[in-house]
């Protein structure tokens, strides 16, 4: 007896679906209409997650190549002279505070520099050798300062820099010369390319760096203005900076402390927003898109209310009624999810595209999208489903 | 085959209730043709309606082989429609998408037969009923005759005890209505199938084996064709 209702129940169900299709394809605009919300219910939730997948990604490269233990100290000007903190304190800020591993401080300036037949404007960063293990730089070819270096007139130059200084046929090379004002700097070291980071005090790719004693030849303010610092993992950023603050305070500058840490908070607070912005949007349609299927279902059970009679007549239980239209409400969202899905994925894709970012997806996606849009046509087909199979019989085949 | 004994059945309005029928009882022997008859209103549909289940008396015992059906679960009511009792309507109630073995098959999807074994079964029914090479046509490429017969096929297809017909020839030409008819009577011939006919026409009525004529839902007469 159980045997023969299990087998019944299976045989009808892969028909159910079959005969779900054909009755979808036969009102197709009517379909069609509820398949769009529910497409564009899924496409901006897949969308939004997508993207947001990649953000994450994007913020986590954009702090890979120096790590996210970075925090900087900048000075404003206050008044006529420039901003001056005291080298010898940034220098010493590992040994001050337990919190920090290394220190370097910065003078930072923009002028005309000259090298082989070449001059182009560029930045110039003088700072102290510890500067190598607080950003991202590598060297490509030569070296990178050392604390020999103090006072002499090398420089390290970027690859964007030696790139602006290099003629058709004489690239500017280790031991190329830098003319900075007066004085003549010799090349020791050329940089490996490397992107602009958040928390860069200056583009380094475009930029030489020269130690920081021989500013005062090359820079107009030749005192460090800003001070990196490298916490340990664990350290608390907040008060590192604020420490920090306090044992450089000068009258010349207002100081400011920023940390990657605060950066990601921010950029993922406005990722929050958006997210959640975006899944209002998607939840908005899915819902308009479930009240859509309902429609069609009411509409299809109005219409097909002698064709419900007459199964019926012959023998369909009210099970076998609310699965026939529960299956159709199933079918028309699986559909509208999965085509959701794909055009989510092609938002995101064009997102990444014209945004610059590598394109990633995360496959949790891939069975949330239709799941959710089955689950509201589940949800919304329930009404119309049960609706049918409660209909009178004799009415219902005397219906027009 | 049917017992029918003291059934009652009234409608509930706003304020009152509104008897449509009214202590009717009589039994259908296993094999006979049988014309249920009268003006309209007079109760002879909600009588085929409360014999093929689609309804519940509100008072009274009607029996199926000897089964009390009355007070059947709904569906119990399903099974027993499936199984013991075949359709025919005045509108034909075939599915415009279907074609004709697959409107004659459809009793069988609610008893999980497989759709490979279904055909084989709707093409010897439509065969039956003289329709072969219509199988493969669809209601709206059929003559309304074609039709029915694609309907009593359909009726047939479960082979049931009891063919219920509600006004079959009504929305046919006299000449097809005739040839309806006579498939009726053929088949209650060979097969012994019971049918119990419900019709105005009093020329179809007086054909039949038997006519039980109703009234203000009361059955007044009830003869037997000499």
């Amino acid at each position: 007896m159980t045997a023969i209702a299990h087998d019944r129940a299976a045989a009808s169900f892969g028909e159910s679906v079959a005969e779900a299709f054909a009755n979808l394809a036969a009102q197709r605009q009517r379909s069609a209409l509820a398949l769009l919300g529910v497409l564009i219910g899924t496409a901006s939730i897949v969308a939004m997650l997508t993207v947001g997948h990649m953000a994450q990604r994007e913020t986590l490269r954009l702090f890979a190549d120096m790590g996210v233990d970075i925090v900087q100290i900048q000075g404003a000007p206050i008044g006529e002279a420039p901003a001056a903190l005291d080298r010898a304190t940034i220098e010493a800020m590992p040994r001050l505070d337990p919190a920090v591993i290394a220190s370097a401080p910065l003078a930072l300036g923009r002028l005309p520099v000259g090298g082989g037949g070449k001059s182009a404007d560029l930045g110039v960063a003088a700072s102290t050798p510890a500067l190598v293990d607080l950003t991202g730089l590598r060297v490509a070819t030569g070296r990178f300062l050392t604390p020999m270096d103090e006072g002499g007139l090398v420089a390290v130059v970027g690859a964007g820099a030696a790139d602006k200084l290099s003629d058709v046929g004489a690239p500017f090379t280790v031991g190329g010369k830098l003319r900075i004002r007066d004085y003549v700097f010799t090349a020791v070291g050329v940089l490996k390319p490397i992107g602009f980071t958040a928390l860069d005090p200056m583009d380094f790719n475009d930029a030489v760096i020269i130690p920081l004693a021989s500013a005062r030849r090359a820079i107009d303010a030749p005192e460090p203005n800003t001070a990196m610092l490298k916490l340990r993992p664990e350290a608390d950023a907040k008060a590192v900076g604020d420490r920090a603050i306090a044992r450089l305070a000068t009258p010349t500058a207002q100081l400011r402390a920023q940390s990657a840490r605060d950066m990601i908070k921010t950029m993922n607070a406005q990722k929050a927003v958006h997210s959640r912005l975006l899944t209002a949007i998607g939840a908005i349609s899915l819902l308009v898109g479930g009240i859509g299927v309902m429609n069609v279902m009411l509409m299809g059970v109005m219409e097909r209310r002698r064709e419900i009679g007459l199964r019926m007549a012959i023998g369909a239980t009210a099970r076998d009624v609310q699965l026939m239209f529960l299956v159709e409400a199933a079918a028309l969202a699986l559909v509208g999810g999965a085509a959701g899905l794909a055009f989510g994925l092609v938002a995101a894709l064009v997102f990444a595209k014209t945004s610059g970012w590598a394109f990633s997806l995360p496959l949790y996606v891939l069975p949330l999208g239709p799941g959710m849009a089955a689950l509201v046509g589940m949800a919304f087909g329930l009404y119309p489903a049960v609706k049918a199979s409660r209909l009178d019989p004799i009415e219902a085949l005397r219906a027009e | 085959m049917i017992r029918l004994r003291q059934v009652e059945k009234a409608y509930r309005t706003a304020d009152r209730s509104v008897p449509v029928l009214r202590e009717v009882s009589f039994d259908v022997a296993a094999g006979q043709f049988c014309a249920v008859t009268g003006p309209s209103g007079s109760g002879k549909s909600t009588l085929l309606n409360l014999v093929g289940l689609l309804d519940r008396p509100t008072a009274g015992s009607i029996a199926l082989d000897g089964q009390e059906v009355a007070t059947a679960s709904a569906d119990r009511c399903a099974e027993i429609r499936n199984r013991a009792l075949g359709f025919v309507f005045q509108a034909f109630h075939l599915l415009p998408r279907l074609t004709a073995w697959e409107n004659v098959a459809l009793p069988l999807l609610y008893r999980g037969v497989p759709r490979a074994r279904r055909r084989p079964l709707a093409l010897a029914m439509l065969e039956t009923v003289g329709l072969a090479d219509r199988a493969d046509h669809r209601p709206s490429q059929m003559s309304g005759g074609q039709c029915q017969r694609v309907a009593v096929a359909r009726a047939l297809i479960g082979e049931p005890r009891l063919i219920l017909a509600d006004e079959p020839t009504g929305s046919l030409d006299s000449v097809t209505a005739g040839e309806i008819m006579e498939l009726l009577r053929d088949l209650n011939r060979r097969l012994g199938v019971t049918v119990l006919m419900v019709t105005h026409d009093r020329d179809l009525a007086g054909a039949c084996q038997r006519r039980i004529e109703m009234l203000d839902g009361r059955v007044v007469a009830d003869t037997a064709a000499a």
